[in-house]
């Protein structure tokens, strides 16, 4: 379709506006989208395949790499399906802290949304103060697991390290901070004009199809469906704990951006009731070591909420120490192909890394 | 209480059906591929799963077939199904379904590239993150990671660490014997 009026173009791997390391390849007609593909392929590292070759321990030395933003919530599928499978019951110090842990994680993707997002529309300013903010919440992950992105630290059977001394009061400090700092970001990011003229309208998803589908997280919560796995399936303590899920009528990118941003005040919330609540107690179950610890011939299905959505794993054991099969599902298959391909048709070019970061889209997950 | 009126009702309309409780959320039918699909539309008319949230396959070599489970959920989101059918390995084909869910478009794609499994009817079997890929498909349980790198890979020249270590060390010591023995002639 090569005339003077069409031309096709690759929107990334290598561009700003895009989520990672993904391609959409664009016909345009003008400045208009008549158009787009999905290619992935550029970051397939074969995660599935090399957690046939590794005993159960050493496989979860690299589950957290399957997503760069949220490394967290990898660890916790896996560790919560492993647990299912082995039949072992955590501690319950161990889940508060693993709550804690998946609530900062959270948290930290939402800033770093909000940096990509406002990049999106070249508000850069606010990027700046995100990444910042973001690195407050990495240097607690530092003290309390030793690394910054990559924690491996939701282990199976509990948690690796128990919480250093006053880092409660550290993270509650941090939280006021933080509460503090969003109402910032209100008025230069969220309540922007710049920002509301280009996202509201923009990359409209109609609520009646959305759930059968298979989309998730903001994506469906910005157009009305309070879906939450947090809530609907509950793991961990979170049936013990109270928050909301908000939701949104508009279904467009502002929509979203406004559900995002209320869940860091409801994660911060979370944040308050863990630290207040956090009981006493073990932190991790007596594991044999990695050679021995051997799975049964069964399969499961786990799922958490991720800061973009339902993030759910397959795994099934086959009797020795290696894994069969682990299976990922995370909000991006669906969200990159079914999705982004038809909502981009009619739309402008630059509005391309706007949508795209709205819908939350990390292409480690796609290929992994 | 209700979910045990469902298990009832579909045992009792496939018979081959053989279900298990795995958690209050969370149960697995296991059920031949003939009747797969009447199963699929019977719970998804009959009891709202209704979301098709994954298609997940696992490769059992030694029973010579492979395990597909079609993982579907209700509309409140509340209860999984996990619906598994054996396919089998020789010639892994079964129906799509990506007619009646949009989203196991994506899915089986995916799967085709990853097992070689064809679905019948599927309108956009392409690759997908594997260019020009001509071996066997990687997920499958033959395919030996090891063997392929050695066979089909070259080391990069110059690395400190791209060595054999056992020969390495070998030489190591055997360097250190020879200084040894040049000091005590010395001496």
């Amino acid at each position: 379709m090569q005339t003077p009026k069409h031309i096709t173009i690759f929107h990334g791997p290598q561009h700003p506006g895009i989520t990672g390391n993904m391609s959409v390849e664009l016909d345009l007609m003008g400045e208009t989208i008549q158009k787009a593909t999905t290619h992935v392929g550029y970051l397939h590292r074969g995660f599935e395949k090399l957690i046939e070759r590794r005993t159960v321990i050493q496989a979860f030395t690299i589950v957290c790499r399957i997503c760069v933003p949220e490394p967290d919530p990898n660890e916790a599928n896996f560790a919560l399906a492993v647990e299912e499978l082995a039949k072992m019951e955590v501690p319950v110090r161990a889940q508060y802290i693993r709550v804690l842990v998946l609530e900062l994680s959270r948290l930290a993707a939402q800033f770093l949304w909000m940096a990509g997002q406002s990049g999106s529309i070249g508000l850069y300013a606010v990027g700046q103060w995100a990444i910042a903010d973001r690195d407050l919440i990495l240097d607690l992950f530092e003290e309390l697991t030793g690394a910054r992105v990559y924690h491996m630290y939701i282990y199976p059977g509990g948690v690796r390290r128990d919480l250093p001394e006053g880092f409660l009061q550290r993270v509650s400090k941090l939280m006021v901070y933080l509460k503090k700092r969003l109402k910032l970001y209100d008025d230069i990011f969220i309540n922007n004009a710049s920002f509301k003229n280009r996202a509201i309208g923009v990359g409209i998803i109609d609520a009646s199809n959305a759930l059968k589908q298979g989309f998730v997280g903001q994506v469906l919560r910005g157009c009305g469906i309070k879906a939450d796995v947090r809530k609907d399936a509950p793991y961990l303590i979170y049936d013990k704990l109270e928050f909301e899920i908000p939701t949104q009528q508009a279904g467009d990118v502002y929509a979203r951006a406004l559900v995002r941003r209320a869940e860091m005040d409801q994660s911060i919330h979370i944040l308050h009731q863990v630290i207040e609540q956090m009981p006493q107690g073990d932190i991790m179950l007596k594991m044999p070591t990695h050679r021995k610890f051997k799975l049964p011939k069964d399969d499961t299905w786990v799922k958490v909420e991720s800061a973009r959505g339902e993030f759910a794993y397959y795994m099934a054991g086959d009797g020795s120490e290696k894994i069969r099969r682990m299976q990922v599902r995370g909000p991006s298959l669906v969200h990159a192909y079914t999705l982004l391909e038809k909502l981009l048709v009619g739309a402008e070019l630059s509005d391309v890394a706007l949508i795209m970061n709205s819908l939350g889209i990390c292409p480690p997950e796609i290929e992994r | 209480m209700e979910e045990s009126i469902m298990n009832q009702t579909i045992k009792n309309k496939f018979a081959s059906a053989d279900i298990e409780i795995k958690r209050t959320d969370l149960s697995k039918v296991i059920i031949s591929k003939e009747r797969l699909f009447k199963l699929i539309a019977f719970v998804g008319k009959e009891y709202e799963y209704k979301i098709l949230n994954a298609i997940t396959c696992c490769d059992w070599i030694e029973e010579e077939h492979f395990a597909l489970t079609y993982i579907m959920s209700t509309l409140d989101r509340k209860h999984t199904l996990m619906i598994q059918t054996m396919i089998g390995r020789k010639s892994a084909t079964i129906d799509t379904l990506s007619l009646e869910f949009p989203q196991a478009n994506i899915m089986e794609r995916d799967l085709h590239e990853m097992y070689g499994i064809d679905f019948v009817g599927h309108p956009n079997l392409r690759e997908l993150s594997l260019e020009n890929w001509i071996h066997t498909p990687p997920l499958r349980r033959e395919f030996d990671t090891l063997q392929f790198v050695n066979e089909n890979l070259t080391f990069r020249e110059g690395r400190d660490d791209n060595v054999d270590t056992k020969a390495e060390a070998k030489r190591l010591r055997a360097i250190k014997k020879a200084q040894k023995k040049a000091q005590d002639a010395n001496t």
